[in-house]
């Protein structure tokens, strides 16, 4: 009996297995820094192309704030870290 | 007539820096204040350099919040080395342009600048070093581009 309690159990717990949401780097807008620089650290930081790092250069620019990279928390706060020591406004947020 | 570069990217992957002594000086004074805020809790630049990193929390992650600090650290007294030399390396200047940037937005920060129309009503002292810390950026970033 007891070893066929465990195995419901185990299904169970199999069954409610539940994705967590992902974590979101986001840069936010500042009146100063000078495009350039926002666009040469994303390519730095993350390795994206002139054209990538330019875009979200461009959305941090007109939206107010871009999501830059997202994936799990520790990673997400590893870049977050890495953007904020070299100067950009950044935060780390989970999906909604 | 052409205005003279001030960061030049040479063959040999070396930056070629022909920055002026007095603006030497001007960069000195704001790596030396990056350096003293990043360990003085009352420097007003401090608040600047440890913003929250995950709002959302109740608290950040120390492990966090000291890698930060290291690689602030490490910026800073890598620019403060090297900023009589005549050549940096990719990473000096790299070293430079975060440390530049770190002490635009302490700055900006410190005179309560956080949109365009704090920016267009700042004073006079906060916008020339504002406007200076721009151009080095500008110059930097777009020779390292």
């Amino acid at each position: 009996m007891k070893h066929e309690r465990s195995t419901s159990t185990a299904t169970l717990n199999q069954e409610e297995v539940v994705t967590e949401k992902s974590w979101n780097v986001v840069v936010w807008d500042d009146p100063v820094t000078p495009m350039p620089v926002v666009a040469l650290i994303f390519r730095k930081i993350f390795g994206y192309s002139n054209n990538k790092a330019t875009q979200l250069m461009m959305t941090v620019h007109h939206q107010g704030r871009a999501i830059v990279w997202s994936g799990v928390r520790d990673r997400a706060e590893s870049y977050c870290v890495k953007l904020q020591a070299n100067g950009l406004l950044s935060t780390v947020e989970q999906d909604s | 007539m052409a205005r003279s570069k001030v960061f030049i990217q040479r063959k040999d992957g070396r930056i070629e820096v022909k920055i002026a002594p007095d603006a030497r000086e001007f960069l000195k004074s704001v790596v030396d204040q990056l350096i003293a805020a990043e360990s003085d809790g009352e420097h007003p630049w401090h608040g600047a350099l440890h913003s929250p990193i995950t709002p959302s929390a109740d608290s950040d992650d120390p492990l966090r919040a000291f890698e930060r600090q290291k690689m602030t650290a490490t910026s800073a007294e890598l620019m403060r080395l090297t900023l009589d030399e005549s050549f940096l390396s990719q990473d000096e200047a790299f070293a430079w342009l975060a440390s530049m940037q770190l002490g635009l937005r302490a700055r900006t920060s410190e005179a309560a600048i956080f949109t365009d129309e704090d920016l267009a009503n700042a004073d006079e002292s906060s916008l020339q070093t504002i406007h200076a810390l721009q151009f080095f950026l500008f110059e930097l970033a777009t020779t390292l581009t």
